[in-house]
């Protein structure tokens, strides 16, 4: 802009098309200042992120990104020197999975034990390193404390604060369909959901459900139960007897998946301001509800408060206004277990 | 060159109906509907107006290393500052819970804030619905008090609720200290409480904080996340004074309105005896009906094709005789009930259809869609 304003000066006619030219600019850069203005003014500026940044790199050795088939699924947390891993399990598919460190090497993993109830898995990683576990701390953080989450290489992947003190979070999982005994006792489709695992998987009136993950299900109250028992996002292999034309039965197997009751009955606009999730959204013994924006391939990492105490890790993004993580004081006998757990297999 | 921003809005609240409103609208927040903006003229102060003394309320010292902070917004320079900053929103966190309360008008669900010691409640319009409404207000020890709608300025999107007297035996409310939307600047911080997916007594309310990205006559916009039965909630500011009051959203997770304060204020006597009026831009209620205002009773001339009526089965010829519980007499009457209603919501119409009586339910619609 100097060099403009100096030849204004110098050239009558330059200097109107230069000072036009000039207005022009200083006009767009206003409007682009005006937007960056509204961005620039977020709660997570690169400048208020800097200030954390030095906590998020003193854990930079304890935080690794999960791979599955090559696809970042999660991210994981450091928890023995011997070289275990937390990670969120539903997101770990059957694929090889892999972990990328803070220097950028890939090792190959495996799970060594899971926990359903909170969804958490224990992966073991296969490599002649130095691990680096993290340091979990009990400290319960008071509502509207900063939480930072933090990733790979000690980066920042969302900045928050704690929306609601400790609680549990009910499962609502649901495969989608309305039950009836039929004539025999035996568990009668009466009506599909849309969108539904059920109605994913093809399933339709009339069919029966006669047995789950192979097991025999004698009766609507007895599908009902074990079905109780799925949380969202997991899958089910389902016999059905599907009548045919001649009067009788078909028998096959489907693979559906339980779904969240809450997520099948949201409303199209509800399921666009909410954004992507995981589909294990809900059961959770106890969590912390913070409102730092996460992808759902961001949960397994810590989460640190403003003195950079490990309080816990994330373990679900539910919502826009919603991410979930688990306490430390939940975390640490979990992650006891699950080692002893491993360690024993290994022997 | 003009900065054009396409807001795609929802409101947030929550209809737990099989029918939801789902109103969403695309429309221009900046540069439409200019004439709709109404300019702060004088400078009022919510207090005042109420002529009552609200006292301090949610109202929380600020330290004086955080005063530039409070008065300009803006980064703080060291960790030791955002700590100090943190310790502030703590405390305006706690002190903005008891005033915070969840509403249940009908099957919607949404927010107000308690402003009085004698149990005014601010609310989003669109919450509030119609003068007259009965709520239920959730407050944050558990209790549930009746409250009724007062009036509503549509045209901000602004609701005055009351809770009806003897609820408290005789104590005062707790209730949120003013502030005034007046010195607003983008950068301010500012913390944000409410019911989102509504009321849920497990949880109770939600605390949000973020910062002011934009401030413009109609509304504030901020990066505190709300969501549906968020409507009508509180936003304070380090003072712990309430400056605005949550509106609506847009897809993206930093497209967060707020109604300022200084409406409230503007349209305090108006809302105060019961009136209603205006609508905001974009939410303009229609029936897709057309009558003639000299007639006897509301016959219906003409329906519009793919108009809400038209949805419902109403006929050429029909006379509607009740809408929702109000009775209509003549067209102008039936005009003026549609003009009390927001788009999205379901409404029982009481029809004479060739001297016999039907029930119609429509689905109230929105100016400018089909």
């Amino acid at each position: 802009m100097k060099s403009l304003f100096i030849q204004l000066n110098q050239n009558g006619e330059v200097t109107m098309f230069r000072a036009k030219f000039a207005l022009k600019v200083l006009v767009c850069l206003g409007v682009v200042m005006v937007g960056q203005l509204r961005a620039d003014e977020r709660r997570d500026h690169p400048e208020v992120l800097d200030l954390f940044r030095p906590l998020g790199i003193q854990i930079q050795d304890s935080v690794v990104q999960v791979l599955c088939g090559g696809s970042p699924v999660a991210l994981g947390t450091v928890v023995a020197a011997d070289g275990y891993v937390m990670t969120k399990r539903s997101e770990l598919t059957s694929d090889p999975i892999r972990v990328r460190f803070s220097d950028g090497r890939l090792f190959p993993a495996r799970v060594a034990a899971v926990q359903r109830r909170n969804d958490l898995a224990l992966i073991r990683v296969d490599a002649d390193i130095i691990f680096k576990p993290l340091t979990f701390d009990t400290h319960s953080p008071e509502i509207a404390t900063f939480l930072l989450s933090v990733g790979r290489a000690g980066r920042t992947i969302g900045l928050g604060v704690v929306g609601v003190r400790e609680r549990s979070i009910k499962h609502q999982g649901r495969l989608g369909v309305l039950l009836e005994d039929d004539a025999k006792g035996r568990a009668i489709v009466q009506l599909v959901i849309p969108e539904s695992g059920a109605a994913i998987a093809g399933i339709s009136p009339g069919d029966r459900i006669v047995a789950i993950n192979g097991e025999e299900e004698r009766s609507r109250d007895a599908v009902i139960n074990r079905l109780k028992g799925m949380y969202p996002g997991e899958s089910v292999r389902l016999t059905i007897l599907r009548p045919n034309e001649l009067s009788d039965f078909d028998s096959i197997d489907v693979n559906a998946q339980i779904r969240d009751i809450g997520m099948l009955q949201e409303s199209p606009s509800d399921t666009k301001v909410n954004g992507p999730r995981n589909m294990r959204l809900s059961g959770f013994e106890r969590v912390i509800q913070h409102d730092t924006v996460l992808n759902p391939e961001e949960c397994g990492g810590p989460v640190l408060d403003s003195q950079g105490r490990a309080i816990g890790i994330n373990i679900a993004r539910a919502g826009r206004v919603v991410s979930y993580l688990l306490p430390s004081s939940l975390i640490l006998p979990e992650m006891l277990q699950m080692l002893e757990e491993a360690r024993a297999n290994l022997e | 060159m003009l900065l054009v921003m396409i807001v795609s809005l929802v409101f947030l609240n929550t209809v737990f109906e099989l029918t939801r409103v789902t109103a969403q609208v695309s429309s221009n927040l900046i540069l439409d509907h200019v004439d709709e903006l109404r300019f702060i003229t004088k400078d009022s102060s919510l207090a005042e107006d109420i002529g009552e003394s609200t006292d301090d309320g949610t109202r929380c010292d600020v330290d004086d290393s955080l005063l530039h902070l409070l008065s300009k917004g803006g980064i703080p320079k060291t960790i030791d500052e955002l700590r100090a900053l943190e310790i502030q929103h703590h405390k305006v966190a706690k002190a903005a819970d008891s005033c915070t309360v969840g509403v249940k008008i009908g099957a919607a669900k949404g927010c107000g804030v308690i402003v009085t010691k004698s149990g005014y409640v601010l609310t989003a319009a669109h919450v509030a619905m119609r003068p007259g409404m009965k709520a239920e207000l959730f407050l944050s020890d558990g209790r549930v008090v009746n409250a009724k709608a007062l009036g509503m300025n549509r045209s901000v999107d602004a609701g005055l609720m009351k809770i009806d007297e003897g609820q408290n035996n005789g104590e005062p409310w707790p209730h949120a200290a003013l502030g005034s939307s007046k010195p607003l600047v983008p950068g301010m911080w500012c913390i944000a409480t409410g019911h989102p997916g509504g009321f849920n007594d497990q949880r109770g309310s939600v605390t949000r904080v973020g910062r002011i990205l934009a401030v413009r006559n109609l509304a504030i916009v901020t990066d505190c996340a709300l969501i549906g039965g968020d409507s009508g909630g509180p936003l304070f500011n380090l003072a712990g004074e309430l400056i605005a009051v949550h509106s609506r959203i847009g897809n993206d997770v930093a497209d967060n309105l707020h109604v300022p304060i200084n409406h409230y204020a503007e349209s305090w006597e108006r809302m105060q005896r019961g009136e209603s009026w205006g609508y905001l831009p974009g939410f303009k209620p229609v029936l897709g009906v057309r009558g003639s205002p000299s007639s006897e009773k509301a016959v219906i001339e003409v329906v519009r094709t793919g108009s809400p009526a038209d949805n419902a089965g109403l006929k050429e010829g029909d006379i509607v005789e009740e809408f929702g519980d109000k009775l209509i007499t003549n067209f102008q009457s039936l005009q003026e009930a549609v003009a009390d209603t927001m788009p999205g919501e379901r409404v029982r119409l009481l029809i004479n259809r060739n001297g016999r009586t039907r029930v119609i339910v429509v689905e109230i619609g929105r100016a400018g869609e089909s």
